[in-house]
């Protein structure tokens, strides 16, 4: 039964692509209906306690359940989905909306599979089918190749994660022959470490951490409602997810925590830097996707997964919400370089809602998603102070970044020429904003206590010192980002920043180290394979025509010697040879009349 | 019933050949003729026992031939056979539905279709090593005149390669045959004998020569790295249907042969050189993938890829041999090797016929001078986008359930090489959605504006084809069940 609240959105995905809807509104209201009903289902299934299993073998046993962290992550999805198909129905370029639409639903069904996953397969299934529609998302408009470029990239890099999944698998099935969830706590350790390893990796390519990090920046070519989702909820969530889904497995390997946290702050301090000197709106938001996301892997790694929840889910409405304006903003300036940008008068209620989404961003009180940093900090805090110390100062990179994004795209500088925004836009992304001011009831410890009973764990309650060093953080930051906005507004545009502001130059070591290297290595393969193995026998042919002809020329009166000793020869392995004469003559008139036709055919046909 | 599945399609041929009638008349008449093997072995697929205890060979038909020499009209089918012929007998029929440029020889075209289709099913349906043989060189002979007479650019050279090479591989296979034929007393070439007598048991040196025959033979069929370079150009030249049953059957033939003979009769001398094999694989696996990722040529590409997935098989192949191995994991390698012929059979078939259909419009494999074709042909583009995505081992499509059973199957036997072999699916998806993106994606050039996209026939035969691969990989259970009833009897366990 719960196998339907994932198979639901994907067969209304083919439908919607078979059927003959082109119009904006109707492939809109029914994008939007089948998210609904979704959202419907997972509550039903939430509150039932759905569950499903299915056999492709006796071997091959896929399972999927519910904890309450996969229904909090299920509920998301179509949430935020929903007000992002809105948009994009408005937003996006009416050619092959139909399509778009129903890749959208494709990516959710696919998610929402990977979040009821109870058993590595069904995961890896979901897993897979993700990255395959952020595939055909980013590449949507095909008419540029660069994109399907990019599409490329985003999707080898993230499949390299994806063996990790493989692997884990495999671990799993050779140890204790069976892939579900409950079974690999039982795992012997070896086996375990490396099944570990296996799910780090995929969680920190699906996640957009280092070294995977830039195809994130590629992902951006695809359409901004793809962006607002793959970040939020879908794709990138699920690396984040799946560390918070199977943490009590996880967190049984003693290197686990500190390699995650590695990760994690690594990923958020160089995703800090590279946003804040991004010029480009969509990048400084992937940019800070990968930080945040960095946050989530050090709080699960500090063993806090419920920590990482919270935040995973304040984060998927404030950086749904900035793309969608971002992509409003983009729209009306035609370019999504921020120094073109600056709607903050013509666009009033816009601009309050990306003020929100960027606060949230920053970290302001009393927005929840400070609070969930705050839990952040706390967590880092408990595992060493020092920690705490770097998470805060991810927090001011973060404060920094948003309040350059918030002034330029949104404030009231440069761009007082008219712009307009659709009123389904408009609806959306002032929803998205309601949520996240909603979400400040994370604040209060009523909410807090029910919160923590219910993903059955407690909050980490934070020093004051840290609370207020945070603030102070936080206050620096905001400081620094308006600085950059108001007296460096094209900062990384040009000159050597712009080399940084790509990801610190990650994509160009990964093109020098590995894209280019593996580029001579195929051309070296194929020239070898040409050269080489079939040059051999090439020569085996052209030498075995010499030997004929030479044969041929001067041997010939060897020749009349060589039946003699063949026949020589043969009398002396006769005592097999001697088995095929029957001595029954029908045998070999047998043998030789399917011989003749044998020829016969031949010889006609090949005429 | 498995004789007719034979003999239709063999008397078709001959039928065909000595009429005089109009040119689609005869496409129409051999695809006819043709999908009577199909129905004929969907039916002994509904029909097939697959409880326990139920006999391996099933719809076993015989009739003494040479009783002398052992040699008689043995068939049969365990569900390995089943699966595979099955699978050929439906992209036979796609392949001479496929509109062909006949070059007004029709007559002919079809007629040696209908011959290839006869002695192809020959090979899995036989249970008689004799005629093993003959139908496994016939078929060698059937493909040389369709490539060399309906081929394009170099065709008859590629197919004098093509015919040299294998049938080279041939003769090693009948020295092997002999060699291991010649101890059985009385004189037998009757598999089931073959099988439960394992009659080289003990005999070290004449074994593992024999097992060197074949593993050469089969080898080339395959083919393996370094086995492989026959392959390319005779995909290069070949007609795009020709193609499709040059991949997607008769490459099947190579794999088939290694389970069903030194696999099955050789049992304990092929385990002791099961490491060899799947280190064999594992190259081919890698060699094939870097190979084709720097072809420029679209069908040059995809014949090497052919490469690489039929070491995805050789690897479960080699994982379920190893002497020592645990049951279930060896028996899911080699469950997962069965699954890869029939998808990889589906899948590149599909692509080759795809092929076809490029060089019947522009005349050009170079992917250089594609571009943009999703704008003009967006059936073409959902067909090839999923057949690629298939080929790449997407799940939800026939691939991964096949690659997914080998990588598992194989990881609890040989944990490195499977996890070195997992490399290969990552350069897969790289060239797989290069090739699309040269194709369809970016500015069309100027020359192609004419592109026609899919005609009616085409698009129903694609269809079908990737109608099953989606099926497959969403619930392969019809699949699995047969090959399961076959493998489990194969590794030793119920």
């Amino acid at each position: 039964m719960l196998w339907l609240v994932a198979l639901f959105p994907l067969l209304a995905a083919v439908i919607v692509h078979a059927s003959p809807m082109r119009n904006r509104a109707t492939l809109g209201a029914s994008g939007c209906g089948v998210l609904l009903v979704t959202l419907v289902l997972t509550v039903f299934a939430g509150l039932e306690g759905w569950v499903g299993r299915i056999a492709w073998s006796i071997p091959l046993q896929f399972e999927v359940a519910l904890t309450t962290s996969s229904v909090v992550m299920a509920l998301l999805v179509s949430v935020i989905a929903l007000p992002v198909l809105a948009y994009a129905a408005v937003h996006e370029r009416r050619r092959d909306l139909n399509r778009l639409v129903s890749l959208l639903l494709l990516f959710v069904g696919a998610m929402l599979l990977l979040v009821i996953a109870a058993d590595l397969i069904t995961l890896l299934i979901g897993w897979e089918l993700v990255g395959a529609c952020s595939w055909a998302l980013i590449g949507h408009e095909r008419q540029h190749a660069s994109r399907a470029a990019s599409a490329r990239y985003a999707f080898v890099m993230t499949r390299l994660g994806d063996l990790g999944l493989f692997v884990a698998a495999m671990v799993a099935f050779s140890d204790r022959g069976t892939f579900a969830f409950a079974a690999i706590e039982t795992l012997g350790a070896p086996q375990k470490t490396i099944l570990v390893a296996g799910l780090l990796l995929s969680a920190a390519s699906k996640s957009g951490q280092i070294p995977f990090a830039p195809w994130l920046f590629r992902a951006m070519d695809g359409p901004t409602s793809v962006s607002a989702l793959l970040h939020s909820a879908t794709m990138v969530a699920a690396g984040a997810y799946l560390l918070i889904r199977l943490e009590p497995t996880l967190a049984q390997v003693p290197w686990f925590g500190p390699a995650a946290i590695c990760i994690g702050l690594g990923t958020a301090l160089a995703g800090g830097l590279t946003a804040m000197l991004q010029p480009h709106a969509k990048k400084l938001l992937a940019a800070s996707t990968s930080a945040h996301y960095g946050l989530m892997f050090v709080a699960v790694g500090a063993g806090y997964p419920a920590v990482a929840l919270t935040h995973l889910v304040a984060h998927a409405f404030f950086k749904a919400l900035l793309f969608l304006s971002a992509g409003v903003a983009g729209r009306e300036a035609d370019s999504f370089y921020l120094t073109k940008m600056g709607f903050g008068r013509v666009l009033p209620i816009t601009a309050s809602a990306t003020a929100v989404g960027g606060f949230a961003l920053a970290g302001i009180p009393p927005l929840g998603a400070a609070w969930t940093k705050e839990m952040v900090v706390t967590a880092a805090g408990h595992f060493s102070p020092w920690l705490a110390f770097v998470v805060m100062l991810a927090g001011a990179l973060s404060a920094a970044y948003a309040m350059r994004f918030v002034y330029s795209a949104y404030g009231v500088a440069v761009n007082d020429t008219s712009a307009t925004t659709r009123t389904t836009e408009t609806i959306a992304i002032s929803s998205l904003a309601a949520a996240c001011l909603a979400l400040s009831l994370y604040w209060l410890p009523g909410i807090q206590q029910t919160l923590g009973a219910w993903l059955a764990t407690s909050f980490p309650t934070p020093p004051p010192w840290e609370t207020i060093g945070s603030l102070l953080t936080v206050g620096f930051g905001l400081y620094t980002g308006l600085l950059i906005a108001r007296k460096h507004p094209a900062l990384g545009e040009d000159g050597p920043v712009s080399a940084y502001a790509d990801w610190l130059g990650l994509p160009f070591a990964i093109n020098r180290v590995v894209e280019r290297p593996f580029s001579a290595l195929t051309q070296h393969c194929a020239t070898f394979d040409d050269a080489v193995i079939d040059g051999t026998v090439r020569r085996a042919g052209a030498s075995g025509l010499f030997a004929a002809r030479v044969a041929y020329r001067g041997l010939d009166r060897l020749a009349d010697g060589l039946p003699e000793g063949v026949t020589r020869w043969l009398a002396l392995s006769g005592e097999d040879s001697r088995r095929f004469q029957t001595g029954l003559s029908h045998h070999y008139l047998a043998f030789m009349a399917a011989g003749a036709v044998v020829l016969a055919i031949i010889l006609f046909a090949g005429r | 019933m498995l004789t007719a599945t034979i003999l239709m399609p063999l008397l078709g041929a001959f039928a065909l050949a000595c009429t005089r009638l109009k040119e689609p008349t005869y496409r129409w008449l051999a695809c006819s003729v043709g999908s009577v093997p199909l129905v004929l072995l969907v039916a002994v697929w509904i029909g097939f026992d697959t409880s326990t205890g139920a006999s391996a060979f099933q719809y076993v038909v015989e009739y003494p031939w040479i009783p002398a020499l052992g040699i008689g009209w043995r068939m049969g089918v365990d569900g390995i056979a089943l699966t595979v012929a099955t699978m050929s007998a439906l992209l036979f029929v796609a392949a001479m539905a496929w509109p062909a440029d006949t070059r007004g020889r029709a007559r002919e075209y079809y007629a040696w279709f209908l011959f290839l289709e006869a002695v192809s099913l020959g090979v899995f349906l036989t249970l008689d090593l004799a005629l093993f043989y003959v139908f496994f060189d016939l078929s060698l002979v059937g493909l040389f005149f369709l490539i060399g007479r309906w081929g394009h650019g170099d065709a008859e050279r590629a197919a004098i390669k093509f015919f040299v090479y294998t049938f080279a591989g041939s003769l090693a296979i009948l020295l092997a045959i002999i060699g291991l034929v010649l101890v059985t007393d009385p004189l037998t070439f009757d598999m089931r004998t073959l099988i439960a007598d394992q009659p080289l048991a003990g005999m070290d040196l004449r074994a593992t020569l024999v097992l060197a025959g074949f593993i050469i033979g089969f080898g080339i069929k395959t083919p393996f790295v370094p086995l492989h370079t026959w392959l390319p150009p005779a995909h290069v030249n070949a007609p795009g249907p020709a193609s499709a049953v040059l991949a997607g059957v008769l490459l099947k033939m190579g794999t088939y042969g290694l389970i069903r003979i030194p696999y099955s009769m050789l049992g304990e001398t092929f385990g002791r050189y099961a490491f060899a094999l799947a280190v064999l694989a594992v190259i081919s696996i890698l060699w094939g993938a870097l190979v084709s990722m720097a072809q420029r040529d679209l069908k040059r590409r995809i014949a090497y890829t052919s490469v690489n997935h039929m070491g995805y098989v050789l690897l479960g192949i080699a994982a379920a041999a190893t002497i020592g191995g645990e049951q279930a994991a060896r028996q899911m390698a080699l469950t997962g090797a069965t699954v890869e012929m029939v998808a990889h059979g589906l899948i590149t078939g599909a692509l080759f016929l795809i092929c076809g259909a490029l060089w019947q419009r522009t005349g050009d494999y170079n992917l250089e001078h594609y571009g943009g074709l999703s704008q003009i042909a967006p059936n073409l583009t959902r067909f090839t986008i999923l057949a690629s995505f298939a080929s790449l081992g997407l799940p939800g499509l026939a691939g991964f359930v096949a690659e997914l059973q080998i990588f598992v199957g194989a990881f609890s036997v040989y944990p490195w090489l499977a996890a070195t072999a997992l490399l290969g699916i990552l350069i897969t998806a790289a060239l797989f959605l290069q090739m699309l993106q040269q194709l369809f994606f970016g500015a069309l050039p100027t020359d192609r504006g004419d592109f026609r996209d899919l005609a009616r026939v085409e698009i129903i035969t694609l269809a079908i084809l990737v109608l099953l691969i989606v099926i497959i990989g969403i619930y392969p259970n019809w699949l699995l069940t047969p090959i399961n009833s076959a493998t489990g009897l194969l590794t030793g366990g119920v």
